[in-house]
């Protein structure tokens, strides 16, 4: 635990403030230059996108992933069957998976050439290489962490209190969402929080679905340690984040808390 | 593997590690042919450790640690200099590279490294336009790609030098420039052309300029060659007409490496007519070696695009090393660019 976690964090620290090597590395003094320049609204916009980007990923994730657990909880003998369904994604790499999509959402991929030969467009619709299409990605990149988590509170639920709801009269639907989603709570915490927090840093999903045109903080970073070799600036945009993923991890546990 | 096997394998190893002398070479990733290394190794009697790096920085943070563990490099032009100011670049020693004649016009005495004192040219290419033949207006300067009836069919390079020398260019001024008031003006080009663009994209793009779904595209020489090869009547490549950038890779041995003489054995090898001629083939991009390119088959070695011609690349520019200053003001323009 000390060695893969307070280590490599310890440097990232350390790194950030420090001074730029002019061919990458970090050199001295020390300096809180890397964190002034971070007050620059341009950054503080992309925190902003980059925080709704993967806010929107988790909303969606879980709102699909709810029905989805819902089924595979209540489908008796073959519930292994489809929560191995839902992890055979993760046998591939998920760069590979990408590429996937990227074939599928082309103007000449799968979708567009099925749709325009049923006669039912005329001009390729502009399915890649938006923000809709890094969305894309990262819901489905990242389902199967709200699938897992959801899947097992609902299967520890008991059935006997869905019985005592409708026994007092509520319709399934009103059961549903006044006691099974709201039991579920600390399942949706735990998926919001899987999500969110990787897809804040995530830079895969943006450079390839959204051909680079759109930067998230985790493409800012990426490029500190690439093009601009700059370390220690990539280094103290990485504390923000971690600070930011840390905030919101602990608000998430203090509510968790209050509701018990 | 059971476990006698296991002990029997390490035993192999170890046995040949005695008597073999090991040779340690980090190149870019496809950048030899498949027989490049084995050859070696059979003729030289040394056995090989060769590793692969996906971009500069990340070979130059390992070297820079002056204990890498790697004997030959293959640095980009642009970052000799500073390697050999850094104290990072062993002198070659003349001497033992008998073929290094092969050489021929510029690369015999490059900007980089005059007298080629601590590198030899490895590969080389250009930065242009593909794109496809009949689109309107038909691409022959870098001011074509922002033209709006291309509006969502062109794509740039991902990558900040390329994209600043295309605008600096456009602009008249230098690809290396670091004065200040130039690269806003380039990078607020960059910003009207933008919303014109379909997507930055690097080597992914030949297949898309194949399918047909990019018509204009900036790309690498070797990005444009394999497209064009795969679709020779519809696609074309330009150099364009305001200038544009040169790159080359170079073969260097490092100082800390002590064994010299191998990596010298080594050089020399890479720099035979019929290895440098392999290598150009399998990495499809051209070669410096002027020895190498005459034993290439007419078609490669004619091939306007690797190889267009003196006239045309007296237009290029070479890329150079940034200045502190400039490289931080390239980097936050660049961020401003992509979060447009």
């Amino acid at each position: 635990m000390l060695m893969t976690l307070a280590v490599p964090s310890a440097i990232v620290c350390a790194y950030s403030l420090l001074s730029r090597g002019a061919y990458g590395g970090v050199e001295r003094p020390w300096t809180l230059e890397n964190f002034r320049l971070l007050a620059d609204p341009m950054y503080l916009r992309i925190f902003f996108r980059s925080l709704w980007m993967a806010a929107a990923a988790a909303v969606l994730c879980i709102g699909l992933a709810f029905p989805l657990a819902l089924f595979i909880a209540r489908s008796g003998r073959r519930k292994n069957l489809y929560l191995s369904l839902v992890i055979l994604p993760f046998w591939t790499s998920f760069l590979i998976r990408i590429y996937a999509w990227m074939f599928l959402l082309r103007d000449t991929g799968l979708i567009n050439t099925v749709l325009r030969a049923a006669g039912l467009i005329r001009q390729p619709l502009p399915l890649l290489y938006n923000d809709g299409a890094v969305l894309l990605g990262l819901v489905y990149g990242f389902l199967p962490f709200a699938v897992l988590p959801l899947y097992a509170t609902l299967e520890r639920l008991d059935p006997t209190l869905l019985e005592a709801a409708a026994d007092l009269g509520a319709k399934p639907l009103e059961a549903l969402f006044r006691v099974t989603v709201p039991l579920c709570a600390p399942g949706i915490r735990a998926a919001a929080i899987l999500i969110f927090v990787p897809c804040l840093g995530t830079y895969l999903a943006s450079d390839l679905l959204g051909g680079s045109k759109t930067i998230l903080i985790g493409n800012v970073i990426q490029n500190q340690f690439t093009a601009a070799r700059d370390w220690p600036f990539g280094a103290a945009l990485s504390v923000v984040l971690m600070m930011i993923a840390l905030a919101l991890m602990w608000a998430a546990r203090r509510q968790g808390e209050e509701l018990v | 593997m059971n476990r006698r096997v296991f002990l029997l394998g390490a035993a192999a190893a170890a046995a040949c590690g005695k008597t073999k002398p090991r040779l340690n070479v980090y190149n870019w990733s496809d950048y030899a042919a498949p027989d490049t290394i084995p050859n070696f190794e059979r003729e030289s009697g040394l056995r090989v450790r060769y590793g692969t790096y996906e971009s500069a920085p990340e070979m130059l943070a390992k070297v820079m640690t002056g204990n890498s563990g790697w004997d030959v490099v293959f640095p980009a032009a642009e970052i000799v200099p500073p390697m050999i100011e850094m104290g990072l670049l062993q002198k070659l020693d003349h001497s033992r590279l008998p073929h290094l004649n092969v050489f021929e016009g510029i690369f015999r005495n490059p900007p980089w490294d005059p007298r080629l004192e601590y590198t030899i040219p490895y590969l080389d290419g250009t930065t242009g336009i593909l794109y496809r033949r009949g689109i309107a207006p038909e691409p022959g300067s870098w001011a074509d790609l922002w033209d709006a009836r291309l509006r969502g069919k062109m794509t740039m390079l991902d990558d900040p030098p390329e994209v600043f020398a295309a605008c600096l260019k456009r602009l008249g001024d230098s690809i290396n420039s670091g004065d200040p008031d130039q690269l806003r003006a380039a990078a607020r080009l960059a910003l009207a052309q933008k919303p014109l663009l379909r997507a930055y994209l690097n080597a992914e793009v030949r297949d898309q300029v194949i399918a047909g779904d990019v018509w204009a595209a900036q790309a690498w020489a070797v990005t444009a060659g394999q497209a064009i090869a795969a679709a020779p009547d519809r696609l074309a490549y330009c150099l364009p007409r305001e200038g544009f950038a040169r790159y080359c890779d170079t073969a260097a041995i490092l100082r800390e490496s002590r064994r010299a003489e191998e990596a010298h054995r080594f050089l020399d090898y890479l720099l035979r007519p019929e290895v440098g001629a392999s290598i150009a083939q399998a990495a499809q991009t051209a070669t410096p070696n002027a020895a190498a390119r005459r034993l290439l088959p007419a078609k490669v070695r004619e091939n306007p695009v690797l190889y267009p011609g003196e006239e045309a690349l007296a237009r290029g520019e070479w890329f150079a090393a940034q200045t502190a200053a400039s490289q931080k003001l390239r980097d936050r323009l660049w961020t401003q660019i992509k979060s447009a």
